[in-house]
């Protein structure tokens, strides 16, 4: 762990380069123009999304549209139920999701961190064997819907995803070796029991790797869609998170329109389908873009422990 | 330090083990319970409505031995299938390992330290967008009507292209979009790994005479060894497993697209889902499965013997 908190500030410095400045400025331009062209498919989803739908009809879905208009957003605003909906499912399943993944990991996580845990090996096993081999979807799927009784609900969408032994076993490397054993051992001369040495002493050191752990399942749950395409069914749109909202595409400009009709009391015009199509992908972006530049030193560290072995 | 007592170490023990509990019994339910749905592959799935899962799979339901995996493997869209399958996985091996340890290497040298957070900063973004998202930027460009690809088509006066119907390209597309969402990431994720090699070993080959790519060849490489076959390990031991939303969700689910996207994981669910084929959609499950759990090991022990340092 050490080597890696280096690894962050250690740059390599201009002296150190092979590269001369010849070279090095062409290198540079020639990153520059690959993100570039990273960022274009991004860039084309947001302009769209901001063009007249006379524009896209005209000109098609183009960089450089005939006409800027914020349409499609006011439709989807307007619209209400659907979309917002959609939008605080969302933000519920990867609230719930992300708090209770960590409850459930990192506790596990220090009782393997701890060295005089009698049963440590036998859990690290027990964590390991569902990594080489799993009973698949069908069973899965049967054992969720038919025993537990996950379908067309929250928890269905939630509690598939709460864990994961890579997660606990970055949580635990961490534990075991950048907080002080010194540490755990004064607390317990004081009288902590675990849960307490855990709550107030591990977890505000170990803030970092925890905080990347949230990060990263997060993002997981803002981006899942598969549980819904195995758990919802059609006759249950109030349940329907953003992605899937997005899977669905052509029913949800239906019922969008729909609600969009019945809000404003009249058979309005045609909605702007395909601008609003963009729309919906930059709601569902803009969230993880505006938090990326935040979270970057905590997703730079779990790339990192993925990484560097040990 | 207190020596501790006999009956300290059961209580701590007993903590330890109640911290852990709450996570076993996830794991239990939704890792190890799921095991015994293994037999669906060697069973002929009859439920009697209204009958637990457990009594349907084993009362009910009659063992047929192999007949399920010899069925699949003699349906005629199974070759196809398992091609898809490897043909893209090794290419993603290839692309994986080599494009991302390349762009990492030259992003290394570059003087700039914020260009080089900046490049990877954008790069990286795709990688932590959804695979439906992937689909529709795609959209942007590939649409018959409104694309872009198709506009600039029309505009130099070529016929427009009806993209989600025609499967030749598809191959190509889908591989440059798998590299458009995973280079970044794995990119970085080298360049960790470089960074954290000793930078005496760098100033000694230069003062050994040693240029840029000698460094490379000599330092670099070797370095990175221990990451490069952690990643090879993995995705050796994930050969016939493949992402279920690029070839799904990417070719938003386009059967004229079929011969080039199916892959098993397609299969699978679709058979399950779309089917309600149980003992083929499990059978072809257990067959990614198993081959991924056995060619995990074996990766493992080749690398290992090559280099003993390497491996998981």
């Amino acid at each position: 762990m050490d080597r890696i908190n280096k690894v962050q500030n250690d740059y390599v410095r201009p002296e150190d380069s092979s590269f001369s400045n010849r070279t090095n400025a062409i290198v540079t331009a020639l990153f520059i123009v690959l993100s570039l062209i990273v960022f274009l498919p991004i860039l084309l989803v947001f302009i769209v999304s901001f063009s007249s739908e006379q524009s896209v009809t005209a000109v098609g879905y183009s960089f450089f549209p005939e006409a800027f208009s914020l349409d499609a957003y006011r439709y989807l605003f307007r619209s209400g139920t659907y979309l917002t909906r959609a939008f605080f499912n969302s933000l519920f399943i990867t609230a719930s999701g992300t708090v209770l993944g960590l409850l459930l990991m990192c506790p596990m996580a220090y009782a393997l961190s701890r060295k005089e845990f009698r049963y440590r090996r036998q859990l690290l096993v027990f964590l390991m064997i569902p990594m080489l081999f799993s009973g698949g979807l069908v069973s899965s799927y049967m054992v969720n819907t038919q025993i537990l009784h996950l379908k067309n609900d929250y928890l269905s969408l939630i509690l598939p995803g709460l864990c994961s032994t890579w997660y606990i076993l970055i949580l635990r490397n961490y534990f075991q070796t950048s907080v002080p054993n010194s540490l755990i051992e004064a607390a317990k001369l004081d009288g902590c029991r675990h849960l307490q040495i855990f709550g107030f002493v591990v977890l505000p050191v170990a803030k970092p790797v925890v905080m990347t752990v949230t990060v990263f399942q997060m993002f997981a749950y803002w981006n899942s869609w598969y549980p819904s395409l195995l758990y919802l069914d059609s006759n249950h749109t109030e349940l329907y998170p953003l992605q899937y909202v997005l899977v669905n595409m052509e029913r949800s400009i239906e019922a969008i329109t729909k609600d969009a009709q019945y809000m404003s009391g009249m058979q309005s015009a045609n909605p702007p389908a395909m601008t609003i199509r963009m729309a919906m992908v930059v709601i569902v972006i803009l969230p993880v873009m505006v938090l990326f530049p935040f979270f970057r030193r905590f997703l730079k560290t779990g790339m990192t422990v993925g990484a560097v072995k040990g | 330090m207190r020596p501790h007592r006999r009956k300290d170490i059961r209580k701590e023990n007993r903590d330890l083990m109640l911290m852990s509990l709450p996570a076993m019994v996830w794991y239990i339910l939704f890792c190890y319970l799921p095991l015994f749905g293994v037999a669906f592959a060697f069973k002929r799935f009859t439920p009697v409505p209204g009958k637990s899962l457990f009594v349907n799979l084993f009362a009910n339901s009659k063992w047929v031995g192999l007949d399920n995996f010899s069925f699949l493997i003699r349906s005629s869209q199974m070759p196809q299938i398992i091609f898809n399958t490897l043909f893209y996985n090794l290419i993603f091996l290839v692309t994986g390992i080599v494009l991302p340890v390349f762009l990492a290497i030259v992003l290394t040298e570059i003087h700039g330290k914020h260009v080089s957070g900046m490049v990877q900063m954008v790069t990286v973004l795709p990688y932590f967008l959804s695979w439906v998202i992937v689909g529709y930027c795609l959209y942007g460009f590939l649409a018959t009507n409104e694309g872009q690809v198709n506009h600039m088509l029309r505009f130099f006066g070529e016929g427009a292209v009806q993209w989600y119907q025609s499967p030749k390209y598809w191959r190509v597309i889908l591989i440059l979009t798998e590299i458009w969402k995973t280079t970044g990431y794995s990119m970085v994720i080298y360049m960790c790994a470089i960074t954290a090699v000793d930078r005496s070993l760098y100033e000694s080959a230069t003062l050994d005479g040693a240029g840029f790519w000698d460094k490379v060849r000599y330092v670099t490489i070797p370095q990175l060894h221990p990451t490069i076959s952690t990643i090879f390990i993995l995705s050796v031991g994930s050969i016939l497993a493949s992402d279920f939303g690029l070839f799904y969700q990417v070719p938003l689910d386009s059967n004229s697209l079929q011969p080039v996207t199916q892959t098993l994981d397609v299969y699978v669910y679709k058979a399950l889902m779309q089917q309600a084929n149980f003992s083929y959609s499990a059978a072809a499950s257990f067959l990614q499965s198993t081959v991924g759990c056995i060619l995990l090991i074996c990766a493992n022990t080749v690398v290992k013997k090559i280099d003993k340092d390497s491996g998981l």
